[in-house]
């Protein structure tokens, strides 16, 4: 099965309330039934993507490659027969598709 | 949902952990740093364990990060040095060797501590409440608010209040001596018992929620009565209490959430290990001269749990108990109970004499309550029009559907 690369997109929401810790509770809870309901899936739980420079021969810059405001958040790596399944694990992700954020998946070609 | 490998409510109870355990370390005038490390780590946690799995120990792994933070964010707002300095007895180093010792001793003392902290007389009782609810059970103001009917910006404003005068104690002040244990024990008793009333009582539709308040308590009131400062007879009668009554938590729903009235409730229903539980404190609230409020509460509770039906309640004892709470702790509430346990032990005439010329208080005059009953006693007694006014008032002045719903089948006419 082919591999793909979801990246995380999302809109820093302004004044955004930070979970309490029974709603953290429950996001992980949720989190966890995903994880096991797609443990054949997931190929790499990937993680948190930092500050990045763009490399060109000219000089390294930051930007303007990516939109200053849309953020890509985190990585991973799912496995699946196509897009259309790659998809749908992405989508049940909890916390990832919602206002102002969305997944991007990617197929990834292996010679 | 559980989470697997978590026990229920360890996100919310391992902030209560944290903010107490750093309370004590850095003093609590520094709870707002405090609070915003616990929570951050928390955060951290939610991001790294959906990763790499649950740490083989993840409250001290929680602790490291939650201490890491408050020293980074301590260092960086007035200096490390200063706040180290005033500090010197304080013992820094974090016990991650020892995580047994961690848990079960020092963060317990850490709680029981944090909740006399709360129970400050210079803090408005409202706000103590507010203040052990975020600070103790990890609930956000959102949540609060919710669950004590009351507006997000009021909760807001009951923490500032608290947090103001948390900030303004001096390092010195930091460490509470026996005497403010033993002086703070009646506030942290009334925090116990309003955090329980305000689950129990609560109009709440949804029953986990108010169990949930009930359970807090009674989590909060168990390490008190282990704890020397608390080992007194009424936390023991305050803990008897709140299992007696929580053991006809269920019951007191039918299945689509309208409320029973004891006499319909299902027996069967109540929880009998709560209820021998609940009976244990009583037999320990005993020792001792004590007789106070909650003495009066859960012996009235008790007659409850322990009569096998409605008809053969020991209502005498029902009686004396709620004259020995007016006696206690007066109130008008107290005795309209009295009127009608007196009115099932002799006869509903024999209730309205205790209401004889008594002017309610305008709080009470205005609850469905006072009307509800006296509708009911007029009933009983044959005087239908009184009754029927009566009747109109309280149904009008129902605070949820379910009380309303409950009072027209048990006030309808008898024609």
């Amino acid at each position: 099965m082919p591999n793909y690369l979801c990246m995380q997109r999302s809109l820093p929401i302004e004044d955004a309330e930070k979970p309490s810790p029974t709603q953290m509770q429950e996001m992980y809870a949720k989190f966890s039934a995903w994880q096991e309901k797609f443990k054949d899936n997931i190929v790499d739980m990937g993680g948190k993507l930092g500050a990045g420079k763009l490399v060109t021969p000219e000089s390294a810059s930051d930007g303007p490659f990516v939109e200053v405001k849309e953020l890509v958040g985190g990585y991973m790596i799912v496995s699946a027969k196509n897009l259309d399944e790659a998809t749908t694990v992405a989508r049940e992700l909890p916390g990832l598709v919602g206002p102002g954020s969305g997944v991007e998946v990617i197929e990834i070609y292996t010679p | 949902m559980t989470a697997p490998g978590l026990v229920e409510h360890f996100f919310r109870h391992e902030y209560g952990k944290l903010v107490a355990t750093l309370s004590r370390r850095v003093g609590v005038r520094n709870i707002e740093a405090i609070e915003d490390a616990v929570q951050s780590a928390l955060m951290a946690a939610l991001e790294s364990w959906k990763v790499t799995g649950l740490p083989d120990n993840a409250p001290a792994w929680l602790f490291r990060v939650a201490h890491n933070n408050l020293m980074g964010d301590l260092r960086k707002r007035s200096g490390r040095r200063r706040i180290l300095e005033q500090n010197e007895e304080a013992d820094m180093e974090p016990p991650y060797n020892d995580p047994e010792v961690f848990l079960a001793g020092e963060v317990r003392d850490d709680l029981l501590r944090m909740l006399f902290v709360c129970g400050d007389k210079a803090i408005p009782v409202e706000s103590q409440l507010v203040l052990a609810l975020k600070t103790l059970c990890g609930f956000s103001v959102r949540e609060i608010a919710h669950r004590l009917f009351t507006s997000e910006a009021n909760v807001y404003k009951r923490l500032a209040r608290a947090r103001g005068r948390l900030r303004r104690l001096s390092p010195r002040l930091g460490e509470l001596s026996g005497e403010q244990y033993a002086s703070r024990l009646p506030a942290v008793h009334k925090i116990l018992y309003l955090l329980f009333t305000e689950g129990y009582l609560s109009s709440h539709e949804e029953t986990a929620i108010r169990r949930e308040l009930c359970n807090e308590a009674i989590w909060l009131g168990t390490i008190l009565a282990e704890h020397p400062a608390g080992q007194v007879p009424e936390t023991f009668a305050l803990l008897a209490l709140m299992h007696l009554h929580v053991a006809r938590l269920t019951a007191r729903q039918d299945g689509s959430g309208g409320l029973l009235l004891l006499e319909e409730q299902n027996r069967d229903l109540w929880d009998y290990q709560e209820i021998r539980v609940g009976l244990e404190w009583l037999a320990r609230s005993a020792e001792g001269d004590v007789f106070s409020r909650f003495h009066a509460e859960a012996g009235i509770a008790a007659e409850h749990c322990l009569a096998p039906t409605f008809a053969e309640t020991r209502w005498d004892k029902v009686v004396e108990n709620y004259a020995l709470l007016e006696q206690v702790a007066p109130s008008a509430l107290h005795m309209l109970n009295r009127a009608v346990a007196v009115a099932e032990l002799q006869c509903p005439d024999a209730g309205l004499a205790v209401l004889e010329g008594f002017e309610p208080p305008t709080w009470l005059a205005s609850s469905y309550l006072w009307a509800a009953v006296l509708a009911d006693l007029h009933q009983r007694c044959g005087n239908t029009e009184t009754a029927e006014g009566y009747r109109d008032v309280a149904i009008k002045s129902a605070p949820t559907t379910a009380v309303k719903e409950l009072l027209q089948r048990r006030l309808r006419s008898t024609d």
